[in-house]
């Protein structure tokens, strides 16, 4: 046991740079799970935001959920291969199926449902009387939607991005089976070469990074949290979160 | 007893609204004249259409036909953005912004009308003080206020563009009774001063009494029963429906209405101190009662009983018990009646500050009521 402690320290002194290094690694796992989320706000964000102020499409955002919970991420990966490597193949500037467009496209399925209900239930749910009030007063129905209920859903949504943003982090590590890099090759390469440190150090790693996912968006609440409405309901995560990475 | 058409600020002309899918209308061919100036209070039962009328003069609700005019235009002919920042509009539950501080939620319509920063900070400060909110809630957000404090920000916050035309959906409908009651005193005091023209909604009939210039009684459909100043429709309701909404103490009610300062006081059993025996014996006969008053000028002195005459060789030997019933001339008849019935005597003393001006009793109140 204590051999193990001093080898995986050893791996933490060795592999921390170069292309292979966990510090590449874990910038190309950023880099895939960042676009994932955002590209999945820039889809899910106007259309669930608009469905929640025309209060209409309930079953849709139900579905969406539904559906997201059913696919799994390894699937998708799977799914998306064949299609990427295609896509790749007739679209000039991408040059390979294989690697960040398989993962992008399995992560950004995996981030959408999360952020699609939230924005459209915390939209939906802004009190009505606030919306009745602000129409009362003149505002037109964008600047409902800007002025009044994004910003009362604010808290809802980012715990939606939170959500998906923490699960992609998790699931990124699947872009090491299709041939991206990531921290999860530590892991995939470690089972295959049996290397029981380097697979335990990619874990780690990974948690780690899922973790201070986490406590990102804590911080980040306060920023764009109007003060009044913080900490609503989810006033424990945070610490609880912060326990831990300590 | 609708004013002529020149001075109606809000005018509507056979208002209709039928919603789709129901076979009769939530309010039928309506029409009310408004004059500038004045509290119109729409009151019915549940279903009467009175939020539906009151909806229809901003537009948030589309009326079917007819046609409503405010200020000399037809609402329906204007932007509805535009005509709703030109009309203060306060709801039952306030709906204030809960993530906005009271100083940006009064800011609201300012800042739709696109007015600059200082002007803007100037009209903050001045509607905290009309509405009498303490300078340091500026910066507070609604959830840290009272019920009180926060329907007083929502009427600030409908009157920040200075409108002439005032909405109210059950203004105080989302506070408890003694907090109600106050804020209503200061509602009416506040619309003595600015001269809106209001047009609101609710479901109490005191409270339309106690705050319309102008009492319209809606029934189920949106259908006009009566529409009248309160004191002319307590003394005649239009038919057995008003009369029944209006409730069986009508007569009660229309005293609550009416001043002191108009009624016809009365002498009373009221002698100077320099009187003879026989005045308080003249004056006790007249009022068939068994005591007598004193009152040198405008200072009323006290009560004795009449047996006090048979030992006395003059008035102003008799020792005298303080008058204790007694009420201020701004009081109304309805608050005259209760000093008499709650107290011995059948008179109630009225005084203007100390000045003693007269007596008033059960029996004259009650020629009152009917005058």
């Amino acid at each position: 046991m204590a051999e193990f402690l001093t080898d995986l320290l050893a791996w933490f002194g060795d592999n921390w740079s170069g292309s292979t290094g966990y510090i590449t690694r874990t910038w190309e796992h950023l880099w895939v799970s960042g676009w994932a989320v955002l590209a999945a706000m820039g889809v899910a964000m106007p259309l669930a935001s608009w469905l929640g102020h025309a209060r209409r499409g309930g079953i849709l955002a139900i579905s969406v959920v539904n559906v997201g919970r059913a696919l799994p991420s390894f699937g998708i990966v799977a799914l998306s291969l064949p299609v990427t490597i295609r896509i790749a193949r007739n679209v000039p500037f991408i040059d390979s199926g294989l690697g960040f467009l398989p993962t992008f496209v399995a992560l950004f399925a995996l981030a959408l449902p999360p952020i699609f209900t939230n924005t459209y239930t915390g939209v939906r749910n802004v009190s009505p009387e606030a919306v009745e009030a602000a129409r009362g007063m003149g505002f037109r129905g964008t600047g409902i939607l800007w002025k009044v209920e994004l910003p009362l859903a604010s808290p809802v949504i980012l715990a939606g991005i939170r959500t998906s943003s923490v699960q992609v982090v998790a699931t990124a590590t699947l872009g090491a089976l299709v041939a991206y890099g990531g921290l999860g090759r530590y892991i995939i390469d470690g089972f295959a070469l049996r290397d029981n440190v380097t697979i335990f150090a990619g874990a780690l790693l990974v948690a780690a990074l899922s973790v201070l996912t986490e406590v990102a968006f804590s911080i980040a609440e306060r920023w764009l949290v109007p003060r009044p409405l913080r900490n609503v309901g989810t006033q424990q995560r945070p610490e609880a979160a912060a326990s831990v990475a300590r | 007893m609708v004013s002529p058409v020149s001075d109606a600020m809000i005018r509507l002309e056979a208002v209709t609204k039928q919603y789709p899918g129901t076979m009769t209308p939530a309010v039928d061919e309506l029409s009310l004249e408004i004059p500038e100036g004045e509290i119109a209070v729409l009151v019915g039962p549940s279903g009467c259409g009175k939020t539906t009328t009151l909806k229809m003069i901003n537009r948030l609700i589309e009326p079917t036909s007819g046609e409503i005019v405010v200020a000399g235009e037809r609402v329906t002919e204007m932007d509805q953005s535009e005509l709703r920042r030109g009309i203060g509009y306060v709801i039952q539950q306030i709906g204030l912004f809960p993530h906005r501080t009271i100083a940006e939620n009064i800011a609201t319509v300012p800042k739709l009308l696109g007015w600059d920063k200082a002007r803007t900070n100037e009209r903050i400060d001045e509607l905290i003080d009309v509405v009498q909110l303490e300078p340091e809630m500026r910066d507070r957000y609604p959830a840290e206020l009272s019920g009180g404090q926060r329907q007083r920000v929502g009427v600030a916050r409908a009157l920040a563009a200075d409108p002439p035309v005032m909405l109210m959906d059950e203004p105080f409908g989302a506070v408890d009774p003694i907090v109600r009651s106050a804020l209503q005193d200061q509602f009416l005091d506040l619309q003595h001063r600015l001269n809106k023209t209001i047009v609101l909604v609710t479901h109490d009939i005191d409270e339309a009494i106690k705050l319309g210039d102008r009492v319209a009684i809606l029934n189920v459909g949106g259908i006009l029963e009566q529409y009248a100043p309160p004191s002319d429709m307590l003394r005649e309701p239009a038919n057995a429906f008003v009369a029944d909404f209006l409730g069986s103490d009508r007569g009660l009610k229309r005293l609550g209405l009416l001043p002191i300062r108009n009624a016809n006081l009365e002498m009373g059993p009221v002698v100077a101190p320099t009187a003879h025996p026989q005045d308080a014996h003249r004056v006790m006969e007249q009022y068939g009662v068994d005591w007598f008053a004193v009152a040198e000028g405008k200072r009323l002195l006290g009560w004795a009983p009449g047996t006090a005459l048979e030992t006395a060789p003059d008035v102003r030997s008799i020792p005298l018990q303080p008058y204790r019933t007694r009420i201020d001339v701004g009081s109304t008849l309805k608050e005259a009646l209760d000093a008499v019935v709650s107290s011995r005597a059948p008179m109630t003393a009225v005084f203007d500050g100390d000045d003693y001006l007269g007596m008033l009793s059960a029996d004259r109140i009650s020629r009152e009521i009917v005058q």
